[in-house]
């Protein structure tokens, strides 16, 4: 009966499906907004688009899908039997997580300075608003990502969790699939659909 | 299963940067990399989410999100001015 019911309810705790909700609600709007905002002027968005460097969108893409399928081996390494082997490798999991990570986020501040560099910014045009917007807000999603990452890293290695109780370490995973999923979407929007 | 769906993501990802890259943007593959972005969304939402394990309520909801975004971005690009 435990088991049935633990099929029906999503992972992690009901509390961060909230955030999860809250999250892409918001981020729609951003997207629509850009989605929308283009129609008023295509050619200077295509135009303005030419000077991102899809690239970093790329490596950026790939680094966060790696990042995340990290993750979900961390959760599936935590519910070994044996709990020393199971930190052990969870907790190698998380810092590989965790290493790209951080190389994603010295990326976008290469883009970024890159971009402040040609005198980009919030007021350059609709096109950029929308760019420097939505991807600094998904930037702090990842910067908060990372932190939960860390600490649940932490927990892990003194042994907190254990086949039989990882729900809050599935929550911090919900999360960063979360930043992953939300830039899955950003990705082609703003470096690729023209 | 993950690892294949990781492959998964990895090989759509390409995709979508190799169109732009060289770029081979059209009205047409801008279809097919909505319908890629969407497919993506989807695999994270059910595999890595986990929540293709779960009722369908609660799959509903984010995959529902993910089905509209495409869909109205899609509108917004194909609409005529």
């Amino acid at each position: 009966m435990k088991k049935h019911l633990k099929q029906q309810l999503p992972p992690g705790d009901f509390g961060i499906w909230i955030v999860v909700y809250i999250e892409l609600i918001t981020f729609a709007l951003l997207f629509l907004g850009y989605a929308f905002s283009r129609r008023a002027d295509v050619a200077l968005f295509n135009q303005s688009q030419l000077l991102l460097d899809q690239r970093f969108g790329f490596a950026n893409t790939l680094i966060l899908i790696t990042s995340s399928y990290f993750v979900v081996k961390a959760v599936e390494s935590i519910q070994l039997i044996d709990r020393k082997k199971a930190a052990s490798l969870s907790s190698k999991w998380l810092l590989l997580a965790m290493s790209l990570g951080s190389i994603f986020i010295i990326n976008k501040i290469i883009e970024f300075v890159g971009k402040a560099e040609q005198g980009i910014n919030l007021s350059t045009n609709s096109f950029f608003m929308f760019y420097l917007i939505l991807t600094a807000f998904h930037f702090l999603h990842l910067l908060l990502g990372m932190i939960i990452l860390f600490n649940i890293q932490q927990k892990v290695k003194k042994g907190a969790y254990s086949k039989d109780d990882y729900k809050g370490m599935e929550s911090g995973a919900i999360y960063w699939h979360l930043v992953d999923l939300l830039w899955i979407v950003l990705f082609p929007l703003i470096y690729i659909i023209r | 299963m993950i690892k294949i769906i990781w492959i998964i993501l990895v090989i759509l990802t390409l995709f979508a940067f190799l169109v732009g890259y060289l770029k081979l943007v059209s009205s047409l593959l801008v279809g097919v990399l909505l319908l890629t972005t969407f497919i993506k969304g989807g695999l994270v939402i059910e595999y890595f989410m986990g929540l293709k394990d779960v009722t369908l309520k609660y799959r509903l909801i984010p995959t529902l999100w993910l089905a509209s975004i495409i869909l109205l971005i899609g509108v917004a690009y194909y609409l005529p001015l």
